[in-house]
């Protein structure tokens, strides 16, 4: 009998490890199919996706606190970034190159960040429930003012010295900002070549220190306070824990490394597309973080590692495969962009789902205790 | 809020503060240019040697003979630059390693390098680079950003 009871249980479990895993397990068969198609040779798989890696796992590591708090996937990350491109653009006119260019971007986003946090943090109290929808929307709301900001108040209001940053008629930024003096020089710096694969070894340095700050931060009292935030926001105030304040400062501080994860991702670019870059980032860093088995309630460092990998590894291999496959690279360009935003419909419907599941079960639960009382 | 907090934070700002000056002065970009040409100071004339190549970070980012210029990048105020002239035709080279202070106001230094191994001052053989606009760039029509519904900056859907 014990014997039946342990292999359910095994089997269960492998079952809810199906579950839990279902989005990494796809993207890890669709790689596998899609790789020996591309024709990729291994070494120029891994340099990508070391490159890839470099790019963005510090911006997607800014998702993590927000979760914590329960404030699902902060799609104001956006903010972040638009913060990080306006210090960039400062710091480009000054002319402040190389490394201190890129530690100068960073402090300056730190009080647009916090700003701009705050502000999405104070909205996202008054919307309790509906946080991604709002931090979304709060994110476009932004964008536009940034395109005020950037396109009629920089060289008209805001000094711009240089004419190359200038749009022709004396105000507003161009389209692009070359970051050229501070191309790769994070990711340079330190460098090493293993068989052909350049390694950023100051990029993962940084990335790792995010990766300690996160796995610290988790222990002191406001991690604490964020995680009991995170599971009951009621439990959390009776305790006496500041429920507001806590969600704010989680906002702020996704904002803040949002920023400094822009300026890694811009200094590794090389150039600053002004109104687009920041467009889309936040939902490839969600998506990403969403294929590395996270979901909106629970995320870790690893699924962030795993995520950025085989979500990267997709956006290299399925042109390729797209195009042997149909002859047509825009196949590929068109599945992986698809996939993205499906990714993340499905991570969103089976969290309501499981939420409403959850709810079912638990009146049931409740309905057969009242009975059970009642005879 | 608490005098010891208030402390922490007023100093995080300071230190913070500090490191973004500092970046501002050892960070400081400036693309410096080598004149190889004839130099009137004084009613003095300072002739061109043959040939001047031009080494930074000791890679050789200039061969310059007469009439000619030559580029570099630089970050800081302290620039260094090693140069291997050869005065005549056939005659022999001579190393040396020069360092200069940057003007950090300056984007572009034009150094003229005839008065500046005659030992000018910094006033006669420096010279600030000013890009000229050329008509493409002045005329030139940028794209503006729009949005989903076709709707571009100035409101014309």
């Amino acid at each position: 009998m014990s014997k039946q009871v342990k292999a359910k249980k095994k089997r269960l479990t492998f079952g809810q490890f199906l579950a839990n895993n279902s989005v990494p397990i796809m993207f890890i068969l669709f790689c596998a199919v899609c790789i020996p198609i591309s024709g990729f040779s291994p070494s120029y798989l891994l340099n990508e996706i070391v490159t890839r890696m470099g790019r963005n796992t510090f911006l997607i590591l800014c998702l993590l606190i927000p979760i914590m708090a329960g404030m699902g996937l902060n799609f104001g990350m956006t903010l972040g970034a638009m913060a990080g491109e306006i210090a960039l653009i400062f710091v480009s006119d000054w002319q402040i190159w190389g490394i201190p260019g890129v530690v100068l971007a960073m402090i300056l986003s730190i009080p647009i960040s916090i700003l701009l946090g705050a502000f999405c943090g104070g909205m996202l109290n008054r919307a309790r429930g509906r946080e991604m929808i709002t931090s979304y929307i709060i994110s476009f709301f932004i964008n536009g003012v940034y395109q005020l900001v950037v396109l009629y108040m920089m060289g008209s209001i805001i000094p711009i010295k240089h004419s190359e940053i200038k749009l022709p008629r004396g105000y507003g930024i161009r389209n692009t900002v070359s970051l050229l003096n501070m191309r790769q020089c994070i990711d340079n710096l330190l460098a090493i070549n293993v068989n052909g694969v350049k390694i950023p070894v100051l990029t993962f340095i940084l990335i790792a220190l995010l990766c300690l700050f996160i796995v610290w931060f988790r222990k002191t009292k406001l991690g604490q306070d964020m995680r009991a935030v995170g599971q009951d926001m009621e439990v959390a105030r009776d305790a006496g824990i500041k429920v507001e304040r806590t969600r704010i400062i989680s906002i702020i501080m996704s904002t803040v490394f949002a920023g400094f994860g822009m300026i890694l991702y811009l200094q590794n670019m090389g150039n600053l597309s002004t109104y687009s870059s920041h467009s889309q980032i936040g939902m490839f860093c969600i998506a990403a973080l969403l294929v590395g088995g996270a979901s909106v309630d629970r995320a870790s460092i690893g699924n962030v590692f795993v995520g950025v990998t085989l979500f990267h590894l997709m956006f290299i291999v399925a042109p390729a495969a797209g195009a042997k496959i149909t002859g047509d690279s825009m196949i590929g360009e068109y599945f992986r962009v698809f996939i993205s935003y499906g990714v993340i419909t499905v991570a969103l419907i089976m969290y309501e789902t499981k939420k409403r599941r959850n709810k079912s079960m638990a009146g049931q639960e409740l309905a057969a205790a009242q009975k059970e009382e009642a005879q | 809020m608490k005098k010891r907090t208030l402390f922490f934070r007023i100093g995080a700002i300071v230190i913070l503060l500090a490191i973004a000056a500092v970046m501002m002065v050892i960070g400081r970009g400036h693309t410096v240019y080598f004149d190889n040409k004839k130099l009137e100071y004084n009613g003095e004339t300072y002739d061109t040697p043959y040939k001047v190549c031009v080494y930074v970070n000791d890679e050789r980012v200039a061969k310059l003979y007469d009439k000619e210029r030559g580029m570099a990048t630089w970050i800081g105020q302290n620039f260094e630059m090693t140069l291997e002239i050869t005065q005549e035709k056939g005659g022999d080279e001579t190393t040396e390693t020069y360092q200069i202070t940057l003007p950090y106001n300056m984007d572009g230094i034009v150094i003229n390098l005839p008065g500046f191994l005659a030992g000018l001052d910094q006033d006669a053989y420096i010279t600030e680079f000013v890009p000229v606009a050329t008509e493409e760039t002045t005329t030139e029509e940028e794209e503006l950003p729009g949005d989903e519904f076709g709707i571009d900056i100035d409101g014309d859907i």
